[in-house]
């Protein structure tokens, strides 16, 4: 299969569909990833955000739409992208049998190494993920980050240009997840793109360029992470009254900073681009209103913020109450 | 980097080495391939063996009938275990994996039924010894040895195609019963108990379309009838097993074909 | 006020005893994994067997009275009962495993009433199922000269066996716990089939297996049923079959409270 001509993208999709009996769980996804660049997706459970990696990974085929991963399509250029990609899934489980070793030297067969290759393959990869000393311990005694590690391992074997890591931290206490960062900031620095899924919006706050915001299927919006903030208007101001009873006067007083809304418990929140500086004309003008501040805090916009406003819904409370 | 005939090799036996893991790690593993067939050999020959008496049976010795059924039938669980090991693999993701990488997929079912056949050489012959320790004699020499280890090896690789078809369509590890379920029915759905023409009823009937039948003749060469290759105990036996091959395995890597679906 | 505590009353006892076996029989037929091998095991069995060694009628020396599947249906009733008792016995273990025991330990249910709810369930399942396998066995061409009352004492045979596979692996679930454990003796069942009469003459079995034959008492029920369906005392003695199975189920239903003691103490 030949491979197509796609510009300077690493992942192209357009249109992309897929049904579940009867249920439409991907619904029109459009994306485009440029080669070298590590992109955030993003969405609760059930969005659609595991669907599209298993199809962009030609785990599944779509049911309309196309996708070109790597300049081969994913359903008539299958073999070639699976060559290009390197993919650490979500449910991937290790075989408890083998050891960590074993499964490596495995996964350098897969991709057509030769024995003496791929023992060499491996040994680096242990190496590089730091289970030199578990290598050959079977999998069912390493912990949650050992196994995301060798995950990772495993997906690095055939040196990938673009790396599917889906939810690679879920679970992680935060030192693993802090060491899994730096190794995806690594390799992202040798060439490789990385398209990372995730309910963590710190996570993509970290190490995503752009961001796509997936939910019930259809992507909310793009863009990098500040992009994203400032849809929102940026900062706000948070005003505690010493007298609620004096709301109403306070919010004629604040109105020429920006909008001005009830906070839920009382106080009033402000937009105002100045962020931080508008502290003190704030405060002043209420002074001379003769309104007493019990407080005055910060707000800066998150993108959970940004989600709960794409989405009407926090990007991870599905998976609290599960 | 590999290519062709040696690719496909390298990955065959990388899948064989993983699959073989399970004989070295899990003890007692194999143990069931073995017990149920030895409990009905002993048991199905303590209760039945006068029917060896009957004029027309072709043996004095009702064990001898039984027990390359015996081995066919713990050749056929070790099959369809590995059957229920993918069903274990793709339920847990770890099918999804080996989906990723660019082995072509036929490979991806090669490693795991050579690895069963490799290991249903076990049941096979401890059965085997067992039935021989009873007194059972190899009345068709090395020949029939090896006829009675070429129809375990085919029972093994049908049953490992029936039991990956089932997998890759049902996707669940509690397919596994009613893998085994089918392997025994369709070894015992057969001449296991009498010859064909004592047969009465519905078994007389059915088992000449029961493929089964003819790997067993295949297989009885080692401790009944003896060698003599013909129509009569050898070839259909072997053209069975390559017609239960080619079929299974086609419908098993459409199976596979449509995981994707 | 009588010093008697509620739960040790004969009349709450009983219906604590019936609620426990409803519910037994209850999760058994609403679960196909527990119902499905002890229905169609054996019957597949008693299709294949009956047909297979059907040319056994010719030997000399087997018994004339009733047809050869009216026969054999001995060895399925007693697999049947069998089966479903050890359904009863996982499904037990399954309830340690799972924590629904504890939650009937902290009831104030007497510990004999647990386990005679199970017991009383598998009585019943064994009853069912004797009356399935026994009209299956019509359709294919069985007769029963023992009529209703023959045809009768054969349900009750088997629901003993059904019951006393129950107690005894209902020992079993409680002295280990083990879902896994229970399953791994799954081949016990067919062990003891095959170490009795079930499908052939006892005069027809090889010497060795005769010999064996004489110390399992499934040997006399199995013969029992067979004498009382076919109305033949020479194919078995009906009074050493009902003393087998009687001895059977109380041995194991004491076995069964035995291990809830030393469970429930131990806890």
């Amino acid at each position: 299969m030949a491979a197509i001509e796609t510009s300077d993208s690493s992942i192209l999709v357009e249109g992309l569909v897929r049904d579940y009996a009867g249920v439409r769980a991907v619904d029109g996804v459009d994306l485009e990833v440029a080669a070298g660049e590590i992109y955030g997706f993003l969405g609760p459970n059930g969005a659609g955000k595991s669907t599209t990696v298993r199809i962009l990974t030609t785990l599944l085929r779509p049911t309309a739409g196309r996708a070109v991963v790597a300049g081969h399509d994913v359903v008539s250029g299958a073999s070639g992208v699976r060559r290009a990609i390197g993919v650490a899934l979500q449910e991937a489980s290790l075989d408890p049998l083998m050891t960590g070793r074993e499964l490596l030297r495995l996964q350098g067969a897969l991709h057509g190494l030769r024995r003496r290759e791929a023992a060499a393959r491996g040994e680096e990869l242990l190496e590089r993920v730091d289970l030199v000393a578990a290598a050959d311990r079977r999998l069912a005694t390493y912990s949650g980050g050992m196994r995301r590690r060798l995950d990772l391992a495993l997906a690095l074997v055939n040196r990938p240009r673009v790396l599917f890591l889906d939810e690679p931290t879920t679970g992680l206490d935060p030192a693993s997840r802090a060491a899994l960062w730096r190794e995806v900031r690594a390799l992202n620095a040798d060439g490789t793109t990385v398209f990372l899924t995730t309910q963590y919006l710190e996570e993509v706050e970290q190490l995503a360029g752009r961001v796509g915001i997936i939910d019930q299927g259809r992507i909310a919006a793009e863009g990098t992470p500040s992009e994203l903030k400032e849809r929102l208007g940026g900062p706000a101001l948070h005003i505690d009254l010493v007298d609620l009873g004096r709301t109403e006067e306070a919010r004629a007083a604040l109105a020429r900073f920006g909008p001005c809304t009830d906070r839920p418990g009382g106080g009033l929140r402000v937009r105002t681009p100045e962020g931080a500086r508008a502290i003190a004309p704030v405060v002043r003008v209420l002074d001379e209103a003769g309104i007493a501040v019990d407080a005055v805090e910060v707000d800066l916009p998150s993108l959970d913020d940004v989600f709960l406003a794409l989405t009407g819904h926090r990007a991870v409370e599905e998976d609290a109450e599960a | 980097m590999t290519t062709g005939v040696a690719y496909s090799a390298e990955v065959t036996a990388a899948m064989w080495r993983r699959s073989l893991l399970e004989i070295r790690r899990v003890r007692g593993g194999m143990l069931p391939t073995i017990l149920a067939p030895l409990i009905f050999l002993l048991g199905n020959s303590g209760q039945f063996g006068r029917l060896g008496s009957l004029a027309g049976f072709p043996t004095d010795s009702y064990m001898a009938w039984l027990l390359p059924l015996a081995c066919l039938q713990g050749a056929g669980f070790a099959g369809g275990a590995a059957g229920a090991n993918l069903a274990r693999d793709i339920e847990q993701g770890l099918f999804d994996r080996l989906r990723t990488s660019p082995a072509p997929r036929p490979l991806l079912l090669a490693g795991p039924v050579v690895a069963s056949m490799t290991r249903s050489v076990i049941p096979a012959t401890a059965i085997l010894a067992v039935g021989l320790a009873f007194g059972t004699g190899l009345s068709g020499g090395v020949l029939g040895l090896l006829a009675l280890y070429v129809a375990a090896l085919g029972t093994c690789m049908a049953a490992a195609m029936w039991g990956c078809l089932l997998a890759l369509r049902y996707r669940t590890q509690q397919v596994g019963p009613l893998i085994q379920n089918g392997v025994f029915l369709a070894v015992f759905l057969s001449t296991a108990y009498t010859p064909q023409p004592l047969l009465q009823g519905w078994l007389g009937t059915f088992a000449p379309y029961n493929p089964f039948t003819y790997v067993l003749e295949l297989g009885r060469q080692a401790t009944v009838s003896g060698v003599e290759p013909s129509w009569a105990h050898t070839w259909p036996g072997l053209v069975a097993i390559a017609g239960m091959v080619a079929v299974l395995g086609a419908l098993a890597l459409r199976a596979l074909g449509r995981i994707g679906n | 006020m009588s010093a008697v505590a509620l739960e040790r009353r004969p009349a709450v006892q009983a219906r604590v005893i019936v609620a426990l076996a409803q519910r037994a029989l209850a999760v058994q037929l609403r679960r196909a994994q527990f119902l499905i091998p002890a229905l169609v095991l054996p019957l597949v069995l008693l299709a294949v067997i009956a047909s297979g060694t059907s040319a056994g009628r010719n030997l000399p020396g087997f018994p004339t009275s009733g047809s050869y599947i009216g026969f054999v249906i001995g060895g399925a009733l007693l697999q049947g009962a069998l089966l479903a008792g050890m359904t009863a016995g996982t499904a037990m273990a399954g309830d340690i495993e799972g924590g629904f025991f504890d939650r009937l330990l902290a009831a104030p249910v007497h510990r004999a009433s647990i386990v005679l709810g199970r017991v009383v369930a598998s009585l019943v399942v064994g009853a069912a199922q004797a009356c399935l396998f026994l009209a299956v066995g019509l359709i294919f061409g069985a007769d029963y000269a023992g009529g209703v009352l023959g045809v009768t004492a054969a349900v009750v045979l088997t629901a003993m066996v059904a019951g006393a596979a129950a107690g005894a692996t209902g020992a079993l679930a409680l002295r280990t716990g083990s879902v896994e454990l229970l399953r791994n003796f799954f081949p016990m069942v067919f062990v003891l089939l095959f170490t009795a009469p079930a499908f052939f003459p006892r005069q027809l079995l090889s010497p060795a297996m005769h010999a064996v034959t004489r110390f399992n008492p499934l040997t006399y029920v199995v013969e029992g049923i067979r004498a009382v369906l076919h109305d033949d005392r020479a194919l078995g003695s009906p009074a050493a079959g009902f003393a087998c199975a009687a001895g059977l189920l109380t041995g194991a239903t004491a076995l069964a409270v035995l291990a809830m003691r030393a469970r429930t103490r131990g806890a």
